[in-house]
């Protein structure tokens, strides 16, 4: 296995929380491409990290889990509140704003 | 032992941030309001001892750095931390009598991230501290959650879900061109990040790293969230959401751009030109067309942004000094702006034209301070924005962008239609309502305040732009 492949792999798995992004009408879809992008970016660190063997990317992608973990827990409470006031969490319909 | 004296202010915030959170615990329900004007307080106080303290030199083993620039950042952030608190006490007491305790501690760990940022000199603590002041600020903008249908909180589920959505994709957006950043210099340290060769690869983590920031500051192409998110959250805490991320934010470009990849220039000044150009031209073009007050200044905001971005253009002390002086003149001129708008409806979140119509027969004090306010944004002379825009503009013509002068200057006309189409109304039109507007006191004060900052900047720029321009030498070293 080499670099490139892990870099490969973690730019489909970002190019795939990013569609999942832009195309799911679900909140909870939505939160799980974004934690499917997190993902990749923890993937290209510790790979990074392993082939220039050092560890301070590995450190970086213990710190980044901890920023996405708490990033999930303010949106699963958005979630809620936004369940809680509709009755539903589809974003499609989520469009009360535009002008 | 640990130097952390580069760090005084932040942990003197975080022990007041703590403390009101203690307070809260001990005030009986119905004297919580209270808890307002003691951030208000005490951030006031922390800015004052900002004046007498050594903040500089290195802390974190270099991964933190004190100096003039750090400094203002924090001041900035102190600022508009008591503004907000001032001008929110009263709708926070009002709207959400149990809960201001979480409110305020909120605010303060927002304002945390903000002191902090700055002087971050390694990519991790740089993240780190863009989430501690991004996290907070999307449980503020749901904060009325769905309490009253019909009042301020109609939209925040959703605004604060669109501002949670931006925020949480720009931040893995960041992350990975950070990861790739990492990958290329092995290092996360910002002063060693330069090492590395030009490549395609640094492109693409450059271009990602930025697009997420770009997100932050809300500029074109990323700017969507802005106007809806505006709408839906309460003004006052609008007013705070306008003006302090964005100041981070361009701290945070500084600290990649200028301290980390100066030398590759070429590679990155592509890139904010392209942002700053389609931020002044579609910023102008949308604002033309809003019926919305709150989304006009939205659009407005994103326009001047886009000013502001000549100054990382021009990546000498000079264009930074002008843009701290911009961003300076724009706290104090677009926090009274949505601040009016606060006081002239200050139980619901949309507010349109209607709700200015006559307002110097209701209310000659607001009215006037609408007024400057909106020259000052248009960039009338004798009010601050006059200056900001002229000091950037020559910051672009010393750097050789001519055509952006004009371009600039073409794009300012434009905004004059619209912000003066606002002014109009309030002074030429018959009132919808006549009833006299009535105030509350701490919010009026700070209206007060920024207008007379608007004007005495205006007049006497002098010092303030000694101070910008001291502030950015620092960050050349």
């Amino acid at each position: 296995m080499e670099l490139t492949h892990y870099l490969l792999l973690a730019a489909a798995l970002f190019s795939l929380g990013l569609y999942g992004v832009a195309s799911r009408p679900n909140a909870v879809g939505l939160l799980a491409s974004i934690e499917l992008m997190a993902n990749a970016v923890n993937l290209n660190l510790v790979a990074f990290s392993r082939f220039q063997g050092q560890q301070t990317g590995q450190i970086f992608a213990l710190f980044a889990t901890a920023i996405t973990v708490a990033e999930v827990v303010v949106g699963l409470a958005l979630v809620i509140v936004l369940f809680r006031s509709r009755g539903d969490v589809r974003l499609d319909l989520a469009k009360e704003l535009k002008g | 032992m640990m130097n952390l004296g580069p760090l005084t202010i932040d942990l003197i915030l975080c022990g007041l941030t703590f403390g009101v959170l203690s307070v809260d615990l001990a005030l009986p329900h119905g004297r919580k309001r209270a808890l307002g004007y003691l951030t208000a307080v005490l951030l006031a106080g922390l800015f004052v001892v900002s004046f007498f303290i050594d903040v500089s030199g290195s802390a974190l083993s270099g991964a933190y750095q004190g100096d003039a620039w750090v400094l203002f950042f924090k001041r900035f952030a102190l600022v508009a931390g008591v503004f907000v608190s001032l001008g929110a006490v009263d709708y926070v007491d009002r709207h959400f009598p149990t809960r201001q305790g979480e409110f305020w501690v909120l605010m303060l760990f927002t304002l945390l991230g903000m002191t902090l940022l700055p002087g971050a000199r390694d990519l991790l603590l740089l993240i780190v501290c863009f989430e501690l002041m991004g996290l907070p600020l999307v449980v503020l903008a749901s904060f009325a959650k769905s309490e009253d249908k019909t009042g301020p909180g109609q939209f925040a589920p959703e605004a604060g879900l669109k501002l949670y959505l931006v925020s949480s994709v720009s931040t893995a957006i960041t992350l990975y061109g950070v990861s790739i950043i990492y990958g290329l210099s092995g290092t996360t340290k910002l002063a060693e990040l330069g090492g590395v060769g030009v490549s395609p690869m640094l492109f693409v983590g450059l271009a990602f790293a930025l697009a997420g920031m770009g997100f932050k500051i809300g500029a074109v192409p990323f700017h969507m969230w802005v106007p809806d998110t505006y709408q839906g959250t309460s003004t006052p805490f609008v007013s705070f959401l306008s003006v302090a991320p964005k100041a981070t934010g361009f701290a945070a470009l500084a600290a990649v751009l200028i301290l980390g990849f100066a030398h590759q220039k070429a590679a990155w000044a592509p890139l904010v030109l392209f942002v700053l150009v389609t931020s002044i031209f579609f910023g102008n073009l949308f604002a033309l067309a809003q019926k919305d007050l709150k989304r006009l200044l939205a659009y407005s905001g994103i326009a001047q942004v886009g000013y502001m971005m000549i100054g990382l253009l021009t990546a000498d002390a000079y264009g930074m000094g002008m843009l701290l002086f911009y961003i300076a003149g724009y706290l104090v001129t677009n926090m009274g702006a949505f601040l009016v708008l606060h006081a002239v409806a200050p139980n619901r979140s949309t507010i349109t034209l209607d709700d200015v119509r006559g307002l110097s027969r209701r209310s000659p004090r607001l009215a006037l301070a609408l007024l400057l306010f909106l020259l000052s944004l248009a960039g009338i002379p004798f009010v601050v924005g006059f200056w900001a825009k002229l000091y950037v503009f020559m910051a672009a013509y010393r750097a050789g962008y001519t055509w952006l002068v004009l371009y600039g200057a073409l794009m300012a006309i434009v905004a004059l239609f619209y912000y003066l189409q606002i002014a109009k109304a309030a002074y030429m039109e018959e009132p919808t309502d006549a009833e006299p507007i009535r105030v509350d006191g701490s919010l009026d004060a700070v209206v007060m305040a920024c207008m007379a900052l608007v004007v005495v900047m205006g007049l006497y720029p002098s010092p303030f732009l000694q101070g910008a321009m001291a502030a950015a030498r620092a960050l050349f070293g």
